[in-house]
């Protein structure tokens, strides 16, 4: 993992996407700052340039993570990493990492901004410390967003596209949303198609149809019985399913200066599902 | 040292390697030989657990590529057909990041670098950037890459495509050498490669190993397949006339004409018979001029077909 972690830090320098990603990233949020801190009339509230400093993910992120992994496959290299005696998931992992100290320095090189509105002794120190937390936490589950979508494709300019498209999607949750149905019949139809939807997935992994059917039976047995227990729980379901994927609605709790458990266990473990998935992808392909 | 049995790849369909068996004793150079596509590199992906088996084991030093896949890799240095290069990196770099992966010990690698530096003729390129070496100097890189941490078993995947006639003997002098401490599976779709530096050879075809024998018994079972190519100027049919009068010879055919005003004919002797001093006196008779006579080729094409005719008979 370590080998591999070096190996991709270099290479952001080598071949100049870290430089670009820094400069992207340290562009737009001086300009972000300049805007709405110093520009008259000028606030000493930093948590909303940091909240504004989130739409430059939509950029960065994807410059971040495009090469990761689609890079590997193209050049073919990925053939003398699965072959070396170091393990998938320390490979993903390494990248991951990587790609996250980036991040890491890039976000800490805004922290001067603060500490400048910081020598007029305006700035509320927990509510700082919390945004950047939720920020940090943010941005590292976009970037396990691009890992894995780098890991779908060996064409960086497609990796890089499909993720500013489900970055852009991860923020259109919220309004989407409200377009949706919330009646109780919504609700049910909603969740039957899941467990259909799982049981299409246990049958393309395992390929074996009594044990799809088995998955698809019992989800939609407790889907009846939930219904038939609760039927006020399936009012406005969809809208609570997809709220628990948004990404963003979480990032509120933070910027208001409160460290809770949930959000960051949340963002946690988004993450490491990401990485997870990643892997599992990659180690598909031995089989195809 | 490696066992392979039953390995079986199918994509969808296709069939890419089928019930591939056959065992390597330490310190063998096998060849695989085979047109392109037909299964060398799968099966060589599916040893280096770069690909899973549909079917079938493969063990390198008694270990299971599938059960202990770490034991294997630490005992394999592969180069696949194309070098796993990263474009970006100098030569000491990427041979420093392949150290690191591999695990080789922290205190022999400066002395283990230079070693193979030398050893792949890559010393003076070391600070040069990869992407700038020419095909055959990424070549090197790519061998030296599979050198590192002196794995028991090395891997080769057409170790001297794309390389100038020079570079191919400097590439096979150094296989041979290599050969000294390694078990090594080498693949090439070239046959004189094989024979240059394999003690043994399986011919793969079609997914399939058609053929698995020591160059000696495979050169005794091609022996009076190769006969004659002969381009003579004159009256064609009288000349074939003439020649298939020669008790001698087995077949004669005529394979048009490659230079104006000539033809061609390929002239097989029965056996081992020796049919050039006849043949020239048929020709003469027929009043034909001799303008070459060469032994024909061996090709690829010429085993497929003989060793294929045999496993039919």
């Amino acid at each position: 993992m370590g080998a591999v972690f070096l190996r991709e830090i270099q290479s952001y320098f080598q071949a100049l996407t870290g430089f670009i990603f820094l400069g992207l990233f340290l562009f737009f949020a001086g300009i972000i700052f300049t805007l709405s801190n110093l520009w008259p009339p000028g606030s000493s509230d930093f948590r909303t340039t940091l909240t504004f400093l989130n739409f430059i993910f939509l950029v960065a992120v994807p410059i971040l993570t495009m090469r990761l992994l689609s890079e590997e496959s193209r050049q073919k290299t990925d053939q003398l990493l699965l072959t070396s005696p170091i393990s998938l998931t320390g490979i993903v992992l390494g990248k991951y990492l990587a790609a996250l100290a980036l991040f890491t320095v890039a976000l800490a090189v805004t922290g001067m901004f603060p500490a400048f509105i910081g020598t007029a002794g305006l700035v509320v120190r927990s509510e700082l410390v919390c945004s950047y937390l939720g920020v940090f936490l943010l941005g590292a589950s976009l970037i396990s967003v691009g890992l894995f979508v780098s890991s779908l494709t060996d064409n960086q300019v497609s990796a890089a596209m499909l993720t500013f498209g489900a970055i852009l999607l991860i923020w259109a949750i919220d309004w989407l949303i409200q377009a949706l149905p919330r009646d109780r019949g919504a609700g049910l139809a909603f969740l039957s198609l899941l467990a259909i939807l799982a049981a299409v997935f246990v049958f393309m992994t395992t390929r074996n149809v009594w044990v799809a059917l088995a998955v698809g039976a019992s989800a939609l047995g407790g889907t009846a019985l939930f219904w038939a227990l609760r039927p006020a729980g399936f009012d406005g379901l969809i809208a609570h399913v997809l709220l628990w994927f948004s990404l963003v609605a979480r990032y509120g709790s933070f910027s208001r200066g409160v460290l809770a458990v949930g959000p960051v266990l949340y963002y946690v473990s988004f993450c490491a599902t990401f990485v997870f998935l990643t892997v599992r992808v990659i180690d598909r392909r031995r089989w195809a | 040292m490696i066992e392979v049995s039953g390995l079986t790849k199918v994509y969808g369909q296709h069939k890419a390697a089928q019930e591939i068996t056959f065992s390597v004793a330490r310190g063998e150079i096998v060849g695989f030989l085979g047109p392109n596509g037909a299964g060398k590199t799968t099966t060589m992906n599916m040893i280096t657990g770069y690909l899973s088996p549909t079917a079938g084991t493969a063990r390198v030093g008694g270990h299971d590529v599938l059960e202990e896949p770490m034991e294997v890799k630490r005992l394999i240095g592969y180069l696949p057909e194309n070098p796993p290069l990263y474009p970006e990196m100098t030569v000491s770099q990427y041979l420093r990041f392949v150290a690191r992966i591999k695990g080789t010990p922290a205190a022999g690698r400066r002395a283990d670098m230079e070693r193979i530096l030398a050893l792949t003729g890559i010393a003076d390129m070391r600070e040069r950037l990869i992407r700038n070496l020419s095909k055959g100097y990424k070549q090197r890189v790519g061998l030296a890459q599979a050198l590192i941490g002196s794995p028991a078993v090395l891997i080769l995947d057409e170790p001297t495509i794309g390389l100038d006639p020079r570079q191919i003997i400097e590439i096979r002098n150094l296989v041979r050498e290599l050969g000294k401490d390694h078990t090594i599976i080498l693949s090439s779709h070239i046959l004189p490669e094989v024979t240059a530096v394999c003690t043994r050879v399986i011919i793969i075809h079609h997914g399939r190993i058609v053929a698995s024998d020591t160059i000696g018994n495979l050169s005794r079972k091609l022996a009076g397949t190769a006969g004659l190519t002969v381009r003579a100027e004159g009256p064609e049919q009288a000349a074939l006339a003439e020649i298939r009068g020669i008790g001698e010879v087995a077949k004669a055919s005529s394979m048009g004409s490659r230079e104006p005003g000539t033809f061609d004919l390929r002239i097989q002797g029965r056996g081992d018979a020796d049919v050039r001093r006849q043949v020239a006196r048929a020709l003469g008779r027929a009043g034909c001029t001799i303008l070459m006579m060469r032994s024909a080729d061996v090709d690829l094409e010429d085993i497929f077909m003989q060793v294929t005719r045999e496993e039919g008979d």
